[in-house]
């Protein structure tokens, strides 16, 4: 009886604790580290030094390198005064020395390996670089839109084909490769992941609304051959405007109507990137304006859309993507100077590609669905 | 056992009637007064033995007046010896005989299971080699090995756990499915296993035909037990930390009615310390256990049993030799350093292990005794139970692997490019200059190729156990989620927690028949039936934060554009192929939803079986015959989008992926078709014969001779190429299905295709046994051929980039040995035991391989096919012979030696020290590193393969002074290092002799108390020198590293095999280092 009354002069305070006690037993253990806000990113650049890309490529970049590079000296290594190919290491700072961007990459449609690109708007103005990273689909954890903070010293500034990248030393010994006479040696090589995660923190969520776009017309930029110039342009993201595809290809600057054939024998079919034969380099198709300017769509043959028919040349609009300029001098590559058709842009999915014969976008029917077999975009 | 005595008895009886009556009698009583019932009497100068009865009673007459040694020997009591003298016409009567309890095995029993439970389902590789229950045998040997060998995951004579029987109150608990017993079922709760019949191999069994590994039936009968309380503690640093346990038996009360429950918990919290046993792991479960008995008089009794035990437990993993070498700079002084596990990370700063097992086995059984009369005796039983058994893994969709140990993550990652073709570091350029000297690096040297800053950078965070490098990035994983949230909020979740869920429902209807009417002979038949349902699933554990899991396959989404290829259906019916169910379309899911699969196997499985006993005075004699059905069905809840894709591409041969419904699937409407869709059933029927004879040389020595051999049909495990997708069977169950048809296809006998898809054994041993009062023992040799053995495989193949599913047939090997033992009384306290056994097992023929993609996509081109195939297209299964020729079979050590020295004082203290030794243990082989087209650039069926040991770009094959192909004994070509490395078969064995030594300890004490009570106590301790260099099992990655070779023509991904052999090195399981476990246990 004691008890009975007990538990009804308490009840309220007894079924309080018992809510509280199941509340806590069902509310499961939720990380609290989903990524630094912008105060502590500030205070932790505060203890060291930020640098934008462009300091950070000016500060480190060499045009040289400080890295052993006994290769430097093959004809594909070098353009006239101009390394192609460099590694300068940064060297273990005692304050840390930071570098910050926002993603603007995405390799869900697998026309990215394992490369992040991210820009930084300095003075109303993109900067950009490319990240070398050794994982696949990086692109899951630091995601479009994405701004991180990257401990910049410890690791190294290379360039590859005359692209600024972030990275460190790798002896490339694929003695299978094209032309690997040329190719072996040291190169600016992918980051191992864990290095890479272990010096890179994301600040906020994505929003994909900070992202700027550097809107072109193909005439501002594939006049440049100068390779110092084209590195700063390297990597940005942009949007061609009033282009549309011609079913053409680059056939050593000349464009050339590609054909019917089959993707998987036909170098030459009318499709994003059919097979290289095996030379695993990025194929491009050629875009159009109204002044019959002409610049390249690059495509890796490992895109989900490889195989994906080009959209027909009356669908006219905007190409969305990262702007490259990949030179690469090899010997028997016979393609000193540079040109128009090492420029190209490099699309992170089909939703790129705005493109519209009036109202009707050649991805999407009416209803606003994918048309069949074209539903490799999404991010 | 026991019915072999009692046939002896009768055998004494009548042979001896003429005698004078000359009587032995007495009374086998346990120290609480109980009748021990089953024990074995033996006049050891006689060649005479019997059983006490229910009453504990036995009674030999018609014996010869000489001075007698009666041994006594009852399981889970210690052995006593009597002497005494027999005069001639006279009753000798012995009284209450009291036995002492053998705390100390019964005390170890649950070590063993514990272990046994650990490796049972172990889905990484093939499963481990595990020990199953300890032997209740008084045999020297398998009373020693039971527990000695354990640690070393011995298996008898080296047969799989496929090859014992296991059944509980005469009723097969062996899962028709996967041939095995899951012990996990009884986890922690010692008395459901505590009483039980072993027949050891083929022998005469009164409740099994019997294979070719023991049988052990588990009685659980209630007055089994004795009456009252026992409450049981017990400290562990293994993978739990505290059991507890607590059993009440009523006896048998005057209403003829008996109970018996057991409850049993076992416990860990998450294991957050580095390098500790069992880091990363929790466990947690509960076991109940309750039986009934009703008797009615002496000649019927109803049992009813209940038990399960739920249980949750965290798993570790297999390592690498650079995982385990870089893991073990990491806090090496606490005890056992060698236990990194990958599978665990932090999540908001606790531990999260990804791996955690589910399991919970209720099971019910009805059994029922029945005494006919004198010379017929009936068992009959029902069972039933349903098998939870589900692992959780992380999966991932467009993101990065999450797994710490991923080769890419490891510091020999950068290894990769950096070897020549001699297994030497590079250190020259292409053009011949010297690139340096290398360097030391915290983890050995490291040629001049590498940026030793990079490397070491690396090598530190493993050494120093980073958080984030060397464990699950939870909170990472979470992030990638959230920003998925916010960019894609209908998109799939980049990683989840997935649950794949292996559950088996199972009943069981069991007959057993003796019958004595026939003097010297007693006949034993049985029927087994079982009804059988593997289900296979899997869902959503744990969305990790994230909005839904959209269902498609990954691989076959990334390979959409191999899977397109000349097979001209529309892009729109391309995007069908990575669908995993057609008829629920990119199927949103969210937590606990089904998706990937959803299939299961269905199986019947009866066996009809008779044996014939014959017992004289000087020999016995055994013969015995069993016929086996069984059937095999496929069923699935979702239609697979690879099915649907294959059958379009192979209209001819659509029915091997979708049987029945393949017409219905590909011209009609698939929303209209039933939810669950049948594949066809396969009917097989398999003989067995077995014979055997004992020889009773005298009262202390005897010859036995036991041989058997049967057909046995595949596993449902095994019958199919990739169950998961479709309903394609190996090619031996179609020719099994149409004997006819195949028989005139290929000139062949109808039954020869018709048991073709059955495996056939045959073997036999001998064995010598003698028992002497101070000397014990026996040695025995074994043959035993093993024909046509199935297994299904599946990998992540690096030439094709996708993971594939392998079916081998035709695996004939071949296991022989030698076993011995014998246990030397010292004194009055002590004994010594020696026990060997050495094997020789190993594979006899080569195994045929058929390889498919899961993904669907085709393995090699058109141009590949051989000259004289004139089929059209890619080739989607390769068929090719595996080399295994010659190989060992991996289950266990197989050398195994123990010495152990025995204590026991009256007063009840005993303890034993156990040194062993094993030697001969191997690894499990990867047959995608042993296909005859790697070694020969053809496969089996003809085709090109791309990429093989004999390319001339790489120095593979050996060659004489005369250029020459060199070639192994079994007629595979020798590979010059570091190549040899794929393929060889490793030793598990360490390089130095001492690391093949374990020992073990283990001291107790059992106290008297007043009023019946008693404490007994018990510590062993488990590898006691702590050698932590001992691998227990582990197997060869399948994967083979690969390069590829740029700008050759007619789109060929021209492969070439890379020498770096550390790339996807094999991985292995160790034993732990020291480790102890403590028991006490309280009766009253």
């Amino acid at each position: 009886m004691k008890t009975m009354k007990f538990i009804i002069h308490n009840s309220k305070f007894i079924i309080a604790t018992a809510l509280v006690a199941l509340f806590a037993a069902c509310t499961p253990d939720e990380p609290t580290k989903l990524y630094i806000s912008e105060a502590e990113a500030d205070a932790m650049i505060e203890a060291g030094t930020c640098l934008t890309i462009e300091e950070f490529k000016a500060a480190y970049m060499t045009e040289e390198g400080n890295y052993c590079m006994p290769d430097l000296y093959r004809e594909r290594s070098k353009a006239g005064n101009y390394y192609l190919f460099s590694i300068d290491t940064i060297p273990v700072s005692d304050t840390p020395i930071y570098m910050r961007g926002r993603v603007t990459t995405d390799d869900y449609a697998g026309n990215f390996y394992k490369t992040l690109c991210i820009q930084q708007m300095v003075g109303g103005k993109q900067q950009a670089l490319r990240l070398s990273v050794d994982a696949g689909s990086i692109g899951g954890l630091y995601q479009l839109g994405q701004e991180i903070l990257i401990r910049v010293d410890g690791l190294a500034i290379g360039r590859y084909a005359n692209q600024p990248q972030l990275c460190l030393p790798s002896y490339n010994n694929n003695i299978y490769a094209n032309k690997a006479e040329e190719k072996v040696g040291w190169a600016a090589g992918r980051i191992p992941f864990a290095i890479f995660k272990a010096r890179t923190q994301c600040i906020g969520t994505p929003d994909k609304s900070k992202l700027y776009y550097d809107t072109l017309k193909i005439t501002d930029y594939n006049h440049i051959t100068s390779l110092i110039e084209a590195r700063s342009w390297d990597a940005k993201l942009v949007c061609i405007e009033n282009v549309h595809f011609t079913g053409q290809l680059d056939n050593n600057g000349t464009p050339k109507n590609c054909t019917n054939g089959d993707p998987e024998i036909d170098t030459e079919a009318n499709v994003f990137a059919p097979t290289t034969e095996n030379m695993n380099y990025p194929q491009g198709r050629i875009i159009k304006d109204a002044q019959d300017k002409w610049t390249l769509v690059s495509t890796s043959e490992y895109a989900k859309y490889a195989h994906f028919y080009l959209p027909a040349n009356n669908y006219w609009g905007n190409v969305v993507g990262i702007l490259g300029f990949y030179y690469d001098n090899g010997k028997n590559y016979s393609k000193y100077p540079p040109e128009a058709s090492d420029w190209s842009i490099s699309i992170r999915s089909l939703d790129d590609l705005q493109l519209y014969d009036g109202d009707d976008h050649w991805l999407y029917d009416a209803n606003g669905n994918y048309k069949p077999g074209y539903e490799y975009s999404k991010n | 056992m026991r019915k072999t005595i009692i046939a002896v008895f009768l055998t004494i009886a009548a042979v001896l009637g003429a005698k004078a009556q000359t009587r032995l009698i007495g009374r086998l009583i346990s120290v609480e007064q109980q009748a021990i019932e089953g024990a074995t009497i033996t006049l050891a100068n006689q060649s005479l033995s019997t059983t006490t009865n229910d009453e504990g009673k036995f009674s030999l007459t018609y014996l010869d007046a000489i001075d007698e040694e009666v041994i006594v020997e009852a399981y889970g009591y210690i052995s006593d010896i009597l002497l005494v003298q027999l005069v001639e016409n006279q009753l000798t009567d012995l009284g209450d005989i009291v036995l002492q309890p053998d705390i100390s095995t019964e005390l170890k029993e649950e070590v063993i299971l514990n272990l046994a439970e650990i490796d049972l389902n172990d889905d990484e590789g093939k499963s481990q080699s595990m020990s199953s229950a300890s032997s209740a045998s008084q045999d020297v040997f398998n009373a020693t090995i039971s527990y000695a060998w354990s640690n070393a995951r011995y298996r008898g004579r080296g047969y799989e756990q496929i090859y014992e029987q296991n059944y509980i109150e005469g009723i097969s608990f062996n899962s028709a499915e996967r041939g095995q017993f899951n012990f996990s079922a009884m986890g922690g709760l010692n008395d459901a296993t505590r009483y039980r019949e072993v027949v050891e191999g083929m022998e005469a069994s009164n409740f099994t035909f019997g294979s070719w590994g023991k049988s052990t039936n588990y009685m659980q009968s209630a007055t089994n037990y004795a009456q009252g309380w026992k409450v049981g503690l017990a400290g562990t640093n293994r993978n739990y930390k505290g059991a507890a346990r607590a059993t009440y038996s009523s006896g048998l009360m005057e209403n003829g009615w008996a109970f018996t429950a057991q409850l049993a918990w076992r416990y860990t919290p998450y294991i957050d310390v580095k390098g500790q046993i069992g880091e990363g792991i929790s466990y947690s479960s509960v076991g109940y256990f309750f039986t009934a008995e009703k008797q009615w008089g002496k000649d019927k009794r109803l049992s009813l049993i209940t038990f399960g035990a739920p249980t949750r437990r965290g798993q570790s993993s297999a390592l690498t030799q650079e995982t385990y070498d870089l893991t073990n700079q990491y806090n090496k002084t606490s005890w056992g350093y060698n236990n990194y596990n990958p599978y665990w990370g932090y999540q908001n700063g606790k531990v999260r292990n990804s791996r955690i097992v589910h399991s919970y086995d209720p099971t019910v059984i009805a059994s029922f005794d029945w005494k006919i009369n004198e010379q017929n005796f009936l068992k009959a039983g029902v069972g039933y139970h349903y098998s939870m058994y589900s692992n959780s893994a992380l999966t991932f969709y467009n993101a990065t692997d999450p797994r710490p140990d991923y080769y890419r993550n490891l510091p020999s990652f950068l290894w990769d490019g950096q070897i020549d073709k001699n297994g030497n570091w590079i250190n020259e350029s292409y053009d011949g200059d010297k690139l340096g000297q290398g360097g030391d690096s915290h983890y050995g040297y490291v040629g001049p190729s590498i940026d030793m800053n990079t490397y070491n950078t690396l090598v530190d965070l493993w050494t120093s156990r980073d958080d984030k490098a060397t464990q699950i990035d939870w909170d990472a994983l979470y992030a990638a989620n959230n920003a998925n949230n916010v960019n894609n909020p209908n998109g799939s979740a980049r990683y989840i927690v997935e649950r794949r869920h292996n559950d088996i429902q199972e009943g069981m209807i069991n007959l057993n028949y003796r019958n004595t009417a026939v003097e010297n002979l007693t006949i034993t038949a049985g029927l087994e039936v079982k009804g059988s349902q593997g289900i296979h699933y899997k869902t959503v554990d744990d969305l990790l934060g994230g909005n839904q899991w959209i269902d498609v396959d990954p691989f076959a989404e990334r390979d959409i554009k191999e899977l397109a290829t000349n097979i001209g259906l529309t892009q729109a019916d391309i995007a069908n192929v990575k669908q995993n169910d057609m008829r629920n379309p990119n199927a949103c899911i969210t937590d606990h939803g089904r998706f990937g699969y959803d299939y299961r196997i269905n199986m019947i499985n009866a066996k009809l079986w008779a044996q014939n006993e014959w017992n004289w005075n000087n020999v016995d004699l055994y013969y015995g015959l069993q016929f086996t059905y069984s059937s095999i069905q496929r069923t699935t809840d979702m239609l697979n989008g690879r099915a649907w894709y294959l059958a379009k591409l192979n209209p001819d041969y659509a029915f091997y992926y979708l049987a029945n419904n393949a017409d219905a699937v590909l011209n009609s409407d698939i929303n209209a078709l039933p939810t669950r869709l049948k594949g066809y059933t396969y009917h097989f029927v398999d003989p067995a014969v077995k014979v055997g004879a004992t020889y009773k040389i005298d009262g202390r020595n005897q010859i036995k001779v036991n041989a058997m051999a049967e057909t046995k049909a595949p596993l449902g495990r095994d019958a199919y190429l990739s169950p998961r997708v479709h309903d394609r069977a190996t090619e031996s169950i179609y020719r099994h299905a149409n004997p006819v048809a195949y028989a005139q296809m290929y000139g062949t006998s109808v039954l020869e295709e018709y048991f073709g898809a059955s495996q056939k054994i045959a073997g036999g041993d001998l064995t010598y046994s003698f028992n002497y009062p101070l000397v014990r023992g026996r040695v025995t040799g074994f043959f035993t051929q093993f024909w046509n053995g199935t297994e299904l495989n599946g990998y992540y193949d690096d030439e094709a980039r996708t993971f594939v599913n392998q079916s081998l047939t035709g695996i004939n090997r071949r296991h022989m040995g030698v076993e011995a033992a014998a246990a030397v009384k010292l004194g009055m306290y002590f004994t010594l035991t020696g026990v060997l056994s050495v094997g020789d097992y190993r594979y006899t023929s080569n195994a045929l391989a058929i390889t498919s993609a899961e993904n669907g996509m085709a393995l090699a081109d058109e141009s590949d096919r051989a000259a004289n195939d004139l089929t059209q297209g890619p080739i989607f299964e390769l068929r090719d012979s595996v080399l295994i020729k010659g190989l060992r079979v991996a289950t266990g050590p197989q050398v195994n030696a123990s010495l152990k020295l025995s204590f026991f004082h009256p007063k009840m203290w005993f303890a034993d020290v156990t040194v062993n030794y094993f030697d001969w243990n191997f690894l499990d082989y990867a047959p995608a590193r042993r296909m005859q087209g790697l070694f020969t650039g053809v496969r089996a069926d003809g085709s090109h393969v791309n990429g093989s040991y004999i390319d001339s770009e790489i120095n593979a094959i050996a060659k004489d002074e005369n250029g020459n192909t060199m070639y192994d004994k079994y007629g595979v070509p020798v590979l010059n290092y570091p190549y040899n490395l794929h393929s060889a078969q490793e030793s598990l064995v360490d390089g130095n002799v001492l690391n093949r030594f374990l020992v073990d300890v283990s001291v107790g004490k059992l106290i008297y108390l007043p009023n019946r009570q008693s404490i007994s106590i018990n510590l062993t301790v488990n590898n006691l020198l702590n050698n932590t260099h001992f691998k227990t099992g582990g197997y060869q990655q399948a994967r083979l590293p690969r390069q590829t070779k740029q700008g050759l023509t007619n789109n060929k991904i021209v492969s070439v095999i890379s020498p770096n052999a550390w790339k996807f090195p094999s991985k292995y399981y160790y034993a732990w280092g020291t480790n102890f476990y403590l028991n006490i246990q309280y009766k009253f």
